[in-house]
């Protein structure tokens, strides 16, 4: 009962920590606001719309379960680490290298049986992406291992 | 008028746009026949790439991947029975089984024409509705707007495949979403945790590519080593006098039904291919083909796809409310490029969005040529492993992200709305909701803010005006009509049964 209705409750425990965080927000002087709303108004109307709509969900699961979804895969979870991987990368060496790795290693996750390809592709691609946004769209990338040296 | 006529003839003699055109068309249906990349990823992983140019190059880039990859879904909906984009779906019912019968040249023929014929109706609509719109749109002040508003919101109960009350409540906290950052009028900080990055509010781009793009990546993981059948074809082949005898008329409704569906706010291609397709069946003289490869019912699911396109530019414009997630993209392109999308758009930046509609149809003839001359090249991309596609759509996104506003903050949030976006689907939620809501939010806000204004607190005076009254009629019916409806006719059905009782 409580797996099935584990998306309502989880929404309403978002809908209401929202809710407390609104409150916690300054009030605004009536000089200010005038004859509009504090700026709290608004969010907590949102939350408690939702909350109504979190409500009639719950009725529709309890009437009709929905189908168990599958447990997440492996390959999922893994370009979820990825990702976390890249934060780490990115923070402690630099964005390219961080890209290339976790590119490198996504195609392998992903079933890839040729190093050789992932690895032209975690290279190249972000090679040439970097050249375009470099060259052409003058963007400057954040400073890290690479780009210091690039940019000097 | 005439200012109109030369701004669309101006996009024939622009060398660069047509260019831009031509380019974005090829990518446009590479990005459609790649199963899983639809025209919103396209979109948002393209918008990045566009920041440097010309405000009327860049939307016509954004216009022309959502036509031509939304095209291009019905490549690999006919030939791998797996649509390239969700509003191919219903040609894979007719397309497929007709390819299984040695016959796919002549499928994408028939998707070719009707294609190009939706798409070519629904510009020219778009070029004599949207200024009439906006003609009416212009006396709208803020409670028409805030009722507007709240009309385009109660649409998204039938934005995608989710329920109406996901599709809402996804909606309504991309609503919420809008409201991080300092408040409009009093600067009091809303929901930033200490980080100033976020006082301007939740920047669109990263947005958008982390729900449409990151969380595709991880959907798609799932399938990461699914192999496709794959039907081979010697050339596309078009229709013949007898096939156009006999699906003229779907094609000439079905452009009109997915031009209408286009219109409405949060109704998208999806919606009207399945419409064009049953309606196609409906009215056919050869129910019994359907399913079973109907040349009716590819052209009548593709006409009223790619129709909806045009027709979802023009609320997009002219009222500032996206009706598809790729039209929010290209709402958000029109915001970053500083077009500010909404009825004085056609009184301040005319030439501008006549050279946009011009593109749109430019685009259409494009898609045609190489629909017809190079399907059978573009079909073979969709063979791409995932495992080197999705890696670069990594990369394209997080590069793409940081490009904007060269933020860090970007990329985390292309990444959290990733893992965000993928729980949301794995519970059945839609994803395009929330970027509507988060679009629409600001505009809901401040609409109410300043009608509180105009009526001095007095919230109920909205209701005291007969448009807004009407539009939130609209939205009330939208949200609660079909339950109306089922109680009514249950109801009478009761009462039948009692009287034969």
């Amino acid at each position: 009962m409580v797996k099935q209705q584990i998306v309502p409750i989880v929404l309403t425990i978002v809908s209401i920590v929202i809710i407390y965080l609104a409150l916690q927000l300054d009030l605004s002087p009536p000089m200010i606001v005038g004859d509009s709303m504090q700026p709290r108004a608004f969010p907590i109307f949102l939350m408690v719309l939702n909350l109504l709509l979190i409500a009639i969900l719950a009725y529709q699961i309890f009437k009709t379960p929905p189908k168990q979804n599958e447990p997440i895969n492996r390959v999922t979870w893994l370009s979820m680490v990825l990702m976390v991987l890249f934060y780490g990368l990115t923070v402690s060496t630099d964005m390219f290298i961080a890209i290339t790795v976790v590119m490198f290693l996504l195609s392998l996750a992903w079933g890839e049986r040729r190093p050789l390809i992932a690895a032209a592709n975690a290279i190249l691609t972000p090679f040439l992406i970097f050249l375009l946004f470099d060259n052409v769209l003058r963007i400057r990338f954040p400073r890290g291992i690479l780009m210091n040296w690039y940019y000097g | 008028m005439y200012e109109a006529l030369s701004a669309l003839g101006s996009v024939v003699l622009d060398p660069y746009l047509l260019f831009l055109i031509f380019a974005t068309t090829i990518i446009g249906i590479v990005i459609g026949v790649l199963p899983g990349l639809g025209a919103t990823t396209g979109a948002a992983l393209l918008l990045p790439f566009t920041l440097t140019m010309d405000p009327v190059h860049a939307i016509a880039v954004l216009a022309t991947i959502y036509v031509s990859a939304t095209f291009a879904g019905s490549i690999t909906a006919i030939l791998i029975n797996t649509p390239g984009t969700s509003a191919a779906a219903a040609t894979t019912f007719d397309g497929f089984p007709l390819a299984q019968r040695g016959e796919a040249g002549r499928a994408l023929g028939i998707a070719v024409i009707a294609s190009t014929f939706g798409g070519i109706v629904s510009v020219v609509v778009l070029c004599f509705a949207a200024p009439l719109l906006a003609r009416v749109a212009y006396e709208f002040r803020p409670p028409e707007y805030f009722a507007l508003t709240v009309f385009g919101l109660s649409m998204l109960a039938s934005i995608s495949s989710g329920g109406a009350v996901k599709n809402l409540i996804g909606g309504v906290f991309g609503v919420w979403l809008s409201t991080i950052g300092a408040e409009r009028v009093t600067a009091i900080e809303r929901f930033m945790f200490g980080n100033y990055e976020l006082y301007e509010g939740l920047s669109f781009v990263p947005v958008m590519i982390g729900l449409f793009a990151m969380s595709e990546l991880l959907v798609q993981s799932k399938m990461a080593n699914q192999a496709a059948e794959y039907i081979k074809m010697k050339a596309v082949q078009l229709p013949s006098r007898a096939d156009y005898k006999k699906i003229w008329k779907t094609v000439v409704r079905s452009s009109g039904i997915g031009t209408f569906i286009g219109i409405l706010p949060a109704e998208g291609a999806t919606v009207a291919s399945m419409i064009g397709y049953s309606e196609a069946k409906r009215w056919s003289k050869n129910k019994e083909e359907f399913g079973k490869g109907s040349i009716e019912g590819i052209a009548g699911a593709e006409s009223a796809n790619n129709a909806a396109t045009g027709g979802a530019m023009v609320p997009t414009m002219v009222l500032g409310i996206p009706g598809s997630g790729t039209t929010a993209i290209i709402l958000v392109g029109l915001m970053v490029h500083g077009l500010r999308p909404g009825p004085y758009l056609f009184n301040e930046q005319v030439t501008a969005v006549y050279q946009i509609f011009g593109s749109m149809f430019v685009a259409n003839i494009m898609f045609l040529l190489m629909g017809l001359y190079a399907a059978k090249i573009f079909a073979r991309i969709s063979l791409v492993p995932s495992a080197i596609l999705w890696p670069i759509v990594f990369a394209l996104s997080v590069i793409g992200a940081y490009a904007l506003n060269s933020s860090m903050l970007d990329i985390w949030i292309v990444l959290i709305f990733g893992v965000i976006g993928f729980l949301a689907r794995r519970f059945g939620f839609a994803v395009a909701p929330i970027a509507v809501g988060l679009i629409l939010g600001k505009m809901v806000e401040v609409n109410l803010q300043n009608s509180l204004k105009i009526f001095n607190g007095e919230w109920w005076q909205i209701f005291t005006q007969p448009l807004a009254v009407f539009f939130l009629l609209l939205a009330f019916l939208g949200l609660c009509g079909p339950q109306l409806f089922r109680l009514v006719t249950r109801g009478s059905f009761d009462a039948n049964d009692g009287q034969s009782n």
